[in-house]
């Protein structure tokens, strides 16, 4: 699915992140760990091409995504704020979403009911826009917004983060599910050891923009990771 | 205190995202200054010697009759040009910093405004030229008090015409009446006023009065903005806006562009930056009607009429394309949109704007059809050529737009000011001059229809128009993702 060569991102004299090689095959659930300034969103917006590579490419389901726009056809993301719209309402924007991915408006009123329990009541219905949700609201909206979205890839960068504990929990049975009913491809990133070794088949760890450690998930992993970031402090 | 807020204010100056073009802008804006300098001055010398040499009169008295006229038109050109001060408060509130010396700082802010100093070109040489044709030097330091007074007044004056809806009504009314008295000829302003403004003169301590209404006016806006320092003041929070439904189906027969729109006409709707820009956009279709009586005496006035009466959409709003998806612009760049599509979606709402403008302003046609056909002209002219014009300067402005955060008691809500304004200038001068080669070749006639000639060329070259702005935008992408995310610069 994604194939990743030499990258490199430097500001200045400083090096953000340099991989030398990763391939992510579809189907996987593929789990980004580490501390602040690690590199990881970095490397999901050299992956959404929001920021220029200064060395490499990234290859996704073989498009380069530095010379061509086909990827977004197949790629959904959720960064952060800035990937909603914040005077819609949480379902004018999933309509909006949907229409991009074309899927008509009636079913995506079906398909998100399948959201219903994560929503818990709270987002559907308010009459809100989406700038008046809280935080918390706001990223269930985004979340959601990409898996609507129906696409082989879903990239989202810490989705437990803000979450009250309830929805965490809904969030992690949600990505499961996905994964093993669907097939998608999904890349997440999170500061929450356990949820993350809880949802995903594969860790990787950023470390000063490299990879340092890079492992299938397995019953030890969550112990080991707690071992490699206690060391690091 | 004082140097803490100026460090904050260089520091976003020079760290914002639109340094360079802001440097860029602030040489032109430069430019403006010393020409108004020079026009000011000029007008201060050229005043007094034609009014007393020319007709007779007193140069102070025919001024200080006028005067009057003066601050109605200050007054009003202030509200629509003048830029409220943006102090970004929200992280101060906190700090050992104290509320009185924010708001103190913000409006002290708003003084060193053009429409403030530019006074002083004119009224310093002219009070210097009375000091030296020997009028009683402390009358004219009298009178200087009562006149920067008054200035400052309106300075403060517009602050809260800005930031109070009913003020704004109140005021407006005022001078719709003083009009229609003045236009019925039931008093004359002039007559009236007049002793008015020759009292400091007379007697200096008249000056005293101008000035308590100064210091009455700042403390009024002073204790407006005290008052709104909380976070869950109105100024500080948006508004709630009650939902507006609008499900605009009607839309979906454009295809794929109509996602788009839907969204744009959203946008429009329930945000005011937005919602003003628009409705400048129908102010502007009247702007036409000051010039109907010169028309005739200079042409080219008529292309110039005829560009921004359709165009006041397109340069209010179009101008600040892509700049009003700068808050989820991400979301625009990784989503399943080509950028031509984004591009296109955006060019039709400015074309149809631009076509509703050509048809809403038919009624000139009660002055002619010269005149008509002159807006219509005009407006092909901003359909084939403007249109890409401000997308293409939309590729460098990379202002970002907040359109969720009316986080700032002091927030910038006009989204039209004199900084836009003279970035349009370019696209209304070539037109103008296409114009005048038309009248120089045949006739008015002729010149009309260059104007829409090179409209029609420049649309019907739009694949490649669109093509070639496209890669421009590829080439800005990340420049411009980089500057939006500076969203308070």
């Amino acid at each position: 699915m994604i194939e990743i060569s030499t990258l490199s991102k430097t500001y200045g004299a400083q090096t953000v992140l340099n991989i030398e090689q990763l391939h992510i095959p579809a189907g996987q659930t593929f789990g980004l760990v580490g501390n602040n300034g690690a590199g990881k969103t970095t490397l999901f917006s050299l992956m959404l091409d929001l920021i220029s590579p200064t060395s490499g490419t990234v290859t996704n389901n073989e498009v380069i995504v530095q010379n061509s726009e086909d990827w977004k056809t197949h790629t959904a993301a959720f960064l952060d704020e800035s990937f909603l719209i914040g005077y819609l309402t949480p379902e004018e924007y999933f309509t909006f979403i949907g229409g991009l991915r074309g899927i008509k408006k009636e079913d995506v009123s079906i398909a998100l009911e399948a959201y219903t329990d994560f929503f818990h009541g709270e987002v559907l219905g308010q009459k809100k826009y989406i700038r008046d949700l809280s935080k918390g609201n706001q990223k269930k909206v985004g979340i959601v917004g990409t898996l609507l979205s129906n696409t082989p890839l879903v990239i989202l960068d810490e989705p437990f983060a803000n979450l009250d504990p309830t929805t965490q929990i809904r969030l992690k049975n949600l990505l499961k599910e996905q994964a093993s009913a669907s097939g998608k491809t999904f890349l997440i990133s999170s500061h929450d050891l356990q949820h993350i070794t809880d949802v995903c088949d594969r860790i990787v760890v950023l470390h000063q923009g490299k990879i340092v450690r890079d492992e299938v998930t397995s019953p030890d992993t969550l112990k080991e990771l707690e071992g490699f970031f206690s060391e690091q402090l | 205190m004082l140097s803490h807020f100026l460090f904050l204010q260089w520091k976003s100056f020079v760290r914002g995202a639109g340094f360079a073009t802001g440097l860029a802008q602030k040489i032109i804006l430069g430019f403006g200054w010393v020409y108004f300098a020079f026009v000011f001055t000029g007008l201060a010398f050229i005043g007094f010697y034609y009014a007393q040499d020319e007709l007779g009169e007193d140069p102070l008295v025919f001024l200080s009759g006028n005067l009057i006229y003066g601050v109605v038109f200050w007054v009003i050109l202030r509200y629509f040009l003048q830029k409220m001060p943006a102090v970004h408060v929200q992280p101060l509130l906190a700090l050992p910093v104290s509320k009185k010396s924010i708001v103190r700082y913000g409006l002290s802010k708003t003084v060193l405004s053009f429409f403030n100093l530019s006074n002083l070109f004119f009224f310093v040489p002219f009070g210097i030229i009375l000091f030296r044709e020997e009028y009683n030097p402390l009358g004219v330091l009298g009178w200087w008090i009562a006149v920067g007074s008054l200035i400052l007044a309106t300075n403060f004056l517009n602050i809260m015409l800005n930031s109070v809806d009913r003020i704004l009504i109140v005021v407006a009314a005022l001078l719709a009446g003083l009009f229609a008295l003045q236009y019925f000829e039931i008093i004359n302003l002039a007559v009236w006023t007049a002793p008015l403004f020759m009292a400091p003169y007379k007697q200096p301590l008249w000056g005293l009065i101008p000035f308590g209404l100064l210091v009455l006016l700042y403390r009024w806006s002073f204790a407006h903005f005290r008052n709104k320092l909380f976070l869950d003041s109105d100024a500080m929070r948006p508004k709630k806006e009650t939902h507006r439904v609008a499900d605009l189906n009607w839309l979906d027969r454009f295809g794929r562009i109509a996602i788009f729109l839907r969204n744009d006409i959203r946008l429009i709707v329930r945000n005011k930056r937005a919602r003003v820009s628009v409705w400048m956009g129908f102010a502007f279709l009247l702007y036409g009607l000051f010039f109907m009586n010169d028309i005739y005496s200079s042409p080219v006035w008529m292309v110039f009429v005829g560009i921004f009466v359709s165009g006041g959409f397109l340069f209010g709003f179009g101008q600040y394309v892509p700049s009003w998806d700068s808050s989820y612009y991400p979301l625009m760049m990784t989503q399943n949109i080509p950028y031509k599509e984004y591009l296109t979606s955006k060019w039709w709402l400015v074309v149809v704007g631009t076509l509703a403008g050509m048809i809403l302003s038919s009624f000139y046609v009660f002055f002619g059809w010269e005149t008509y056909l002159a807006i219509l002209a005009g407006g092909v002219y901003n359909i084939g050529i403007n249109a890409y014009l401000v997308l293409l300067s939309g590729a460098y402005t990379r202002t970002p737009i907040d359109l969720t955060s009316t986080k700032n008691a002091f927030g910038d809500k006009k989204s039209f000011n004199l900084k836009s304004l003279l970035l349009s200038i370019p696209k209304i001068l070539l037109p103008m001059f296409v114009f005048y080669v038309g009248v120089l070749v045949h006739s008015k006639g002729v010149g009309i229809a260059f104007v829409a000639l090179v409209g029609i060329l420049g649309f019907a070259f739009r694949n490649l128009v669109f093509g070639w702005i496209e890669k421009i935008y590829q080439q800005e992408k990340y420049q411009t993702l980089l500057a939006y995310k500076q969203k308070n610069a």
